[in-house]
């Protein structure tokens, strides 16, 4: 199966700015339980309507969740491609990382069977 | 001197070699040693242009494929304790030192605050490598930093555990 690209670098920083919040990461697993209108969100949280709004503007920007315009409910729902964007990021640099060390470890391997100064540990 | 600004947890990628601490340091410090490691395949040729090991110190490291324009990186030393702590920020560059985007992996942070850690034990030495991005509002990534620590131990390559996975967000 083909992955789709990589999001533009402002959309993942966008992504990275909505994950940093601790209410906006709660707000997204409570969606995970299923779509919730902005009453049902704010409820765990005794916060206003308008200031749950304006976190679920934010996670709407970085494409996170989507919005229904069914009337004055606004049903929220979840989009998990969205955070499957964000690992895929972390996953490429840890494996960039991991290759370099799969290196080193040779080079260590050959260090201690090489002739001369190099091989002594001081 | 770590970045004020950045509090929470960066990421961490452990891995244990069977050599002592003293040479893994060598390999990260000497000029000669790192060019025969740091490069995503042994196909790439890495070659020091500069090097200067101290606080506020710069690396120059050029990096060549085939034909490919050659690639490069900068790193300035922030903290070194031989042979157990390396620090500095690290960034791909063009041939004049300016900051530039990496074209394999776009979404790449220009600056990151990376730090190695070494630790004997008894199979040899076990290294911490954690990074951060350092960039214009490195508290927000740095605070999702934390998160995507949470969100890379948990994944397993699929949706199924998406809940599991969130909820260790939320307590995290």
């Amino acid at each position: 199966m083909l992955r789709p690209p990589p999001p533009p670098a402002t959309q993942l920083d966008a992504v990275f700015a909505a994950l940093a919040d601790p209410t906006r990461r709660a707000i997204l697993a409570r969606l995970v339980e299923g779509d919730a209108s902005v009453g049902e969100l704010a409820a765990p949280f005794a916060m206003s309507q308008p200031a749950v709004s304006k976190h679920l503007k934010v996670l709407e920007r970085a494409g996170l969740v989507a919005r229904g315009v069914d009337g004055a409910r606004r049903p929220t729902r979840l989009r998990p491609e969205a955070l499957a964007a964000a690992t895929t990021w972390l996953d490429a640099y840890r494996a960039l990382w991991d290759a370099r060390f799969a290196q080193l470890d040779a080079l260590l391997h050959d260090l201690a069977h090489e002739p001369g100064p190099e091989t002594d540990d001081a | 001197m770590p970045d004020p600004n950045a509090q929470p947890a960066p990421f961490v990628l452990d891995r244990s070699f069977a050599a002592p601490p003293p040479l893994v340091w060598r390999t990260w410090t000497e000029p000669a040693l790192l060019a025969r490691w740091y490069r995503p395949n042994p196909m790439c040729q890495t070659t020091v242009l500069e090097h200067g090991l101290h606080t506020g110190g710069l690396m120059v490291v050029q990096m060549r494929f085939g034909e490919m324009p050659p690639s490069y990186e900068r790193w300035l030393f922030q903290d070194i304790e031989a042979p157990r702590r390396l620090q500095w920020k690290q960034s791909m560059t063009d041939a004049a030192g300016n900051p530039v985007g990496n074209p394999r992996m776009p979404d790449w942070p220009r600056v990151m605050l990376t730090t190695i850690e070494l630790q004997a034990q008894a199979s040899g030495t076990l290294q911490r490598l954690t990074w951060q991005p350092h960039e214009a509002t490195p508290a927000e990534i740095a605070c999702f930093a934390g998160a995507a620590a949470h969100l890379d131990r948990g994944w397993v390559g699929g949706f199924d555990n998406l809940g599991a996975l969130l909820g260790a967000l939320v307590d995290g």
